[in-house]
């Protein structure tokens, strides 16, 4: 296969425009993180590889916002400490390296999202399942049909792609929307002890 | 306005739900258009840059990535990327400066932030390496302390940036400058995902 430059772009302009089919699913996941996050909640995030680099993007995006007059709001990637990520794989195994983080650092009104462009991540849904048991919200980023992931999160945006890297860039968008507007209902504080109805 | 509903008294939460929702649908469209834009911008020397970087791999240069904030995830993804793209992909050499904590609050607190990717290139930079250099204004300290001391090194200077180019964009810049055209620091993030997703594709083609 010859890749031109068109051709690369070319392949991305219909899972990034079919990211508008989601509107719902994103509203409806940036509703209930405002609400968890009014009450005290903290957001935890996760992936492997280069949805690792994803996970802390949007643990910092929450923390130090890039727009000014965003307030900081609670949110940790469980991919940055080095010596526990090793220490766990070393240790239980690299199944269990997001869901001993949530064990221990969470609680029922935390929020877990977790990423995984083909949903096959076993530790990834590991996480969401120990979160889910917590009590905790859960939100997941995929791609293809959502694979494993599919009925382990309560909030899934899943793209509609097989180039993990296309995927990655459309959930790059999808993070920065939900970002956007859980401070857009944050803002608004009398909508969020309102249940959305689907 | 594009949530009429913050300044009203009293929210009412189906009408801000529909705003949230268009307002998603018109950002996806913003983000589809741009990247149009940027292929038709910098199309060609997305695939010079990329024949340069097969070029100083195939000469045993390396990658080292850098950037502030999400852009230095970025930084670290495009590095992991090239080091490690799995499938029949060939694993180049590439490392993100932005890993070791205890070297970045070591320059920082000792010497100064801004230096804190320039020391790293003076240290491990060798002539025909490579350096990739991610930011959304274009106007780090860092990074531009670092771009100047890679020219000196003699390495291969790419540069990302948005807006306008910032700083990154005055004479001498680097030898390939992508400044995707937008003022919202999201949509240029999105776009330089794709850019180092091509410059890495159009890489593995052309060695």
């Amino acid at each position: 296969m010859t890749s031109t430059v068109t051709e690369v772009f070319r392949r991305r302009a219909e899972p990034g425009a079919a990211l508008a089919d989601d509107a719902d699913v994103i509203a409806a996941a940036c509703h209930a993180m405002a609400v968890r996050f009014h009450r005290g909640g903290r957001l935890f995030t996760f992936g492997n590889g280069a949805a690792a680099t994803d996970a802390q993007h949007v643990a910092v995006e929450f923390v130090h916002p890039a727009i000014v007059g965003k307030r900081a709001l609670p949110a940790l990637s469980l991919t940055a400490d080095i010596a526990t990520l090793t220490g766990i794989c070393a240790g239980p195994g690299f199944e269990d390296v997001f869901a001993h983080q949530i064990r221990c650092l969470g609680g029922p009104d935390d929020m877990a999202f977790g990423i995984s462009p083909d949903g096959r991540c076993g530790n990834v849904l590991r996480g969401l399942e120990t979160a889910r048991g917590l009590g905790m919200l859960t939100v997941a980023l995929t791609g293809g049909d959502g694979g494993a992931l599919a009925g382990a999160a309560g909030h899934l945006v899943a793209v509609r792609s097989a180039d993990p890297r296309v995927v990655k860039e459309v959930h790059v968008t999808a993070y920065h929307m939900l970002w956007e507007l859980v401070h857009v209902f944050l803002e608004q504080p009398e909508v969020l002890n309102r249940e959305v109805v689907a | 306005m594009l949530y009429p509903f913050l300044h009203a008294g009293g929210a009412d939460l189906d009408t801000l739900m529909e705003d949230v929702r268009r307002s998603t649908k018109d950002k996806v469209g913003d983000i589809v258009r741009l990247r149009e834009t940027v292929l038709e911008e910098h199309g060609a020397d997305l695939t010079a840059c990329a024949a340069r970087m097969a070029d100083a791999f195939r000469s045993g240069g390396r990658l080292f990535t850098f950037g502030n904030g999400g852009s230095s995830t970025d930084a670290q993804d495009a590095a992991a990327l090239f080091l490690n793209p799995g499938g029949s992909a060939r694993p180049l050499p590439a490392l993100a400066l932005t890993n070791d904590a205890a070297v970045v609050t070591a320059l920082s607190n000792d010497v100064g932030f801004e230096v804190v990717f320039a020391r790293q290139l003076a240290a491990f930079g060798r002539p025909g390496d490579i350096a990739l250099a991610l930011s959304t204004s274009g106007n780090s300290d860092n990074l531009i302390a670092a771009l100047r001391e890679a020219a000196r090194r003699g390495m291969v200077t790419v540069g990302l940036a948005g807006y306008t180019g910032g700083q990154m964009a005055e004479t001498p810049g680097p030898h390939h400058l992508f400044v995707v055209p937008s003022s919202s620091v999201h949509r240029i993030q999105e776009a330089q995902t794709t850019i180092y997703h091509a410059l890495w594709e159009l890489t593995q083609e052309a060695l």
